[in-house]
């Protein structure tokens, strides 16, 4: 696992997988350091992204247009996303938002990865 | 003051008892309580209205704070007209203050309006007041065969300052009514008063009529931050009656109800006429009980009595030439039966053959009583009471006309007899009256049913239906309108002078106004609203005579965007209301109108004054402050008991609005400002800030939340989900109308037990 700290955001990768963690605020600073790190990732080949929401205690819309970028760039670049560790208030914020449609929701980070996992299997079988 | 503590108060200066004394209660108040309220020297100007009344005022005041033997000590001085001279009046002032103060020092109320000398009260002065006030009357005696006027008249005026300040602290109560009298001197001496005296460290107080105070304290060249000030208008309606009632009881004058109403009615509310009237009547045995006896007396008295010697001085003291004075009652005469027209001052100076600084000093005292407005270039005349017009026209019949005296006096008396009853319709339709003006100038953004506009469809909808079945259904109504802010209202009348002859002026009102409280051209509409006169559904000839007139009006008048509102007490006919429709007016019974007014009423701007259950916090912008707020809104909400998901909803709501302040309003002081109200069942948050407003607000004020977190949108377009995501959190958000900036109302009601 290669563990990096862009300039204040932990990340760590597992094979093609970044976790990502957002901090204790989401608002247009912090939420941009997240878009970096993940934009880094990608280039560096990562086919997923795990955004770690467990210190996360307060996001902005602005954080939140941020985190709908960064799907956008995933999706572009074939990357899937999870959200993970998300208390319920952020989870009924996202909701209120409409990110949910958009995005998958993990418990933690194992279950996280475990998805991850399953859809790479998956699409190993459909392609056969 | 309580009923018992009225009854025990002496009567030292004042003409009435305390019971006596109508309408002038909080103004009272305010007069007694200015010196306690200031240590420094703080001048009171009370503004006078003409006709309003203002001696008894300062004499009750005199009386009260005489009898609270408090360190105050009142002076009471009454600019005369016969002092003549500036310097006469100051050493009249100068006398008087002497005798007050040591009357008040030795608790002697009869030493107050005795008649002695300065040599005298030295005599009287009590032992700790001997060595000044001796000193001071030396100092007069050295000074007053000077040759300088102004020395003399400000050593006058600023003996109150050498009171020692263990012994007490004057308050000079100046009433400068005859003022305007002293215009002409060679030392102006209502500037010098306001000088003297604001340099004092003592408060004073300077009641006069509003133009001649204001002029004084121009030329004072005093700072206005000094300086309070409390505006006398004239009697109420009911007040004015209660005078009435009283002052004939006091002397012993029979009237019967109708003259009684009458009398309040035709002077004006005015203590001056009506005082004057029930003197000439005791004078001469009368007893107005009727119409007839009433006028027949009235103009008795105006032709030779006590009004006619009020209005003869004061046109001697404006044009001292008998010459010059018939010419001046010529001109105002004609103006008054011309309508009031502008007129330069070059026509004036040719009419009355004055040089310029005679004409000058002639139009300022005019302008000063309100008989004329002069802007320094042109005049308008026709001013002023009803009885100053009465007056008018017989003197002018008389001096100017040379109509035989008899003749005159009959057709006055016949004149005042056919005006009588319409004075009185007027004043009765005027209580029944829907008291448009006064409701219109309380427009202020409010959001009301829509219904309360529409005659059809509330008809349709609450015709014969109780009340509160209303009240309730107009609550659930979920078409609203807000009203326009409305910054100035006046009578139709005001703007087309021919409506005057066919219509009660209190009833068509245009109100000028700007919708949405923003300042913009295209905001910016006039409403012309009229009540109807109509037993029944107003029908649509005469609907349509009113949408004519009112849109003509506003044609004539050069509105550019217009609304136009009619009311009539039993609505409209079907005719009337598609009319209406088509010409796209409001339309109101009295049962909206008032329901409206109910609402209005009720409605009170946010108030900032704190409460015990108020919180206030300042914070700068930027450095995610805004998780400042969050933190201790979070504290305040669970005061309440907010459920978590609440609180973090309102946590949410109030970041949001933080961002929103600090990016929209280019704020010139960096802060935002909040407010947490907390009520019994909810939580109310304001956050307002400085600067701009943004020229979408009303639409992001008043458009429903949109469908958000599409992942097509545009960046652009998700930086605007602030305000969205706060509608949704909470239960209500209002853009608070302010003259700068934002001001953003949010409310979270408190939903006990299950979700």
């Amino acid at each position: 696992m290669g563990e990096s700290t862009g300039a204040s955001v932990r990340s760590h990768c597992i094979g093609t997988t970044a976790v990502v963690y957002a901090s204790d605020y989401l608002n247009k600073l912090t939420g941009e350091k997240i878009e970096r790190e993940c934009r880094k990732q990608l280039d560096c080949g990562c086919r997923a992204l795990v955004i770690d929401f467990s210190d996360t205690e307060l996001v902005n819309s602005i954080g939140i247009s941020i985190l709908l970028g960064i799907i956008d760039i995933a999706e572009r670049n074939g990357a899937r996303v999870i959200f993970s560790d998300l208390n319920t208030q952020t989870i009924e914020l996202f909701q209120v938002l409409g990110l949910t449609r958009h995005v998958i929701l993990a418990r933690d980070e194992q279950e996280a990865l475990t998805a991850l996992t399953s859809f790479t299997m998956q699409s190993s079988t459909v392609g056969h | 003051m309580s009923e018992s503590d009225s009854k025990q108060l002496r009567r030292i200066l004042a003409h009435v008892t305390r019971d006596e004394f109508v309408g002038r209660t909080p103004e009272l108040a305010r007069l007694v309580s200015h010196p306690a309220t200031t240590s420094q020297a703080r001048g009171l100007l009370v503004l006078l209205a003409p006709l309003a009344g203002v001696s008894e005022l300062l004499r009750q005041a005199y009386d009260e704070l005489f009898n609270r033997r408090s360190e105050i000590v009142p002076i009471y001085f009454q600019v005369e007209r016969s002092y003549a001279t500036a310097v006469s009046a100051s050493i009249e002032f100068l006398n008087t203050f002497v005798r007050q103060y040591i009357a008040f020092q030795r608790n002697a109320p009869s030493l107050c309006e005795a008649s002695l000398t300065l040599s005298d009260l030295v005599k009287l002065a009590p032992a700790t007041d001997y060595d000044w006030i001796a000193d001071l009357v030396a100092a007069y005696n050295q000074l007053r065969f000077s040759d300088d006027s102004k020395a003399l008249v400000r050593f006058c005026l600023s003996a109150p300052q050498r009171v020692p300040p263990q012994n007490g602290r004057p308050f000079v109560m100046i009433d400068g009514v005859e003022l305007a009298a002293y215009l002409n001197t060679d030392v102006q001496l209502g500037s010098e008063m306001i000088k003297t005296f604001n340099r004092s460290h003592l408060p004073y107080a300077l009641a006069g009529l509003r133009r001649q105070v204001f002029e004084a304290v121009h030329r004072a060249g005093t700072d206005f931050e000094t300086l309070d000030v409390l505006r006398l208008d004239r009697l109420k309606e009911e007040e004015a009656t209660r005078l009435v009632e009283i002052a004939a009881r006091r002397q012993k004058v029979a009237l019967s109800e109708e003259t009684g109403d009458l009398l309040a009615e035709q002077f004006e509310g005015s203590p001056l006429f009506i005082t004057a009237f029930l003197q000439a009547a005791r004078e001469r045995n009368s007893t107005p009980t009727t119409y007839l006896a009433c006028q027949q007396l009235y103009v008795d008295d105006l032709m030779g009595g006590h009004l006619n010697r009020h209005f003869s001085s004061l046109l001697e003291d404006i044009a001292a030439e008998p010459e010059v004075r018939r010419t001046l009652i010529r001109i105002l005469y004609e103006s008054a039966i011309a309508g009031k027209r502008r007129t330069p001052f070059e026509t004036w100076r040719k009419l009355l053959n004055a040089e310029t600084p005679a004409l000058q000093r002639v139009l300022a005292q005019l302008h000063m009583h309100e008989l004329i407005n002069w802007d320094g270039t042109s005049v308008e005349a026709g001013g002023g009471p009803a009885v100053w017009l009465d007056y008018l026209k017989i003197r002018f019949r008389l001096d100017v006309a040379n109509d035989p005296r008899a003749t005159v006096v009959a057709d006055a008396i016949a004149d005042a007899l056919k005006r009588a009853p319409h004075t009185m319709t007027h004043r009765y339709k005027r209580s029944a009256n829907l008291n448009l003006r006064e409701l219109l100038s309380r427009f202020d953004c409010q959001v009301v049913p829509e219904m309360l506009f529409d005659y059809a469809d509330f008809a349709a909808s609450y015709r014969g239906a109780e009340v509160e079945e209303i009240v309730r259904g107009l609550d659930s109504e979920s078409k609203h309108l807000r009203l326009p802010q409305v910054f100035h209202t006046a009578t139709c009348s005001s703007f087309i002078a021919n409506l005057d002859q066919f219509r009660d002026k209190e009833r068509c009102i245009v109100a000028h106004a700007f919708e949405g409280g923003t300042y913009t051209s295209t905001n910016q509409v006039v409403w012309l609203v009229a009540e109807l006169e109509s037993k029944l559904e107003a029908d649509r000839r005469l609907t349509e005579a009113w949408l004519d007139s009112l849109t003509l009006s506003a044609i004539h008048s050069g509105f550019n965007r217009t609304r136009i509102w009619l009311i009539a007490r039993e609505g409209f006919s079907l005719e009337a209301c598609e009319l209406l429709k088509q010409r796209k007016a409001f339309a109101s019974s009295r049962q909206q109108f008032e329901l409206l007014a109910a609402r209005i009423k009720e409605w009170e701007p946010p108030k900032v004054a704190s409460k015990p259950d108020d919180f206030e916090l300042v914070l700068p912008m930027g450095d995610d402050n805004e998780v400042l707020a969050a933190g201790i809104v979070e504290q305040i909400a669970r005061r309440l008991d907010f459920r978590p998901e609440a609180i973090n909803q309102i946590k949410t709501a109030i970041v949001e609005a933080c961002i929103n302040a600090s990016e929209h309003s280019f704020s010139p002081d960096r802060k935002i400002y909040q407010r947490f109200r907390l009520e019994s069942d909810k939580l109310v948050i304001t956050i307002s800030s400085r600067g701009v407003v943004p020229s979408n607000l009303q639409a992001q004020s008043t458009e429903q939340g949109a469908e958000i977190g599409q992942v097509n949108e545009t960046s652009e377009e998700r930086r605007g989900w602030g305000l969205k995501l706060i509608k949704t959190l909470m239960d209500e958000v209002e853009f608070e109308r302010v003259d700068e900036g934002t001001s953003l109302r949010m409310t979270k009601y408190l939903r006990r037990g299950s979700s």
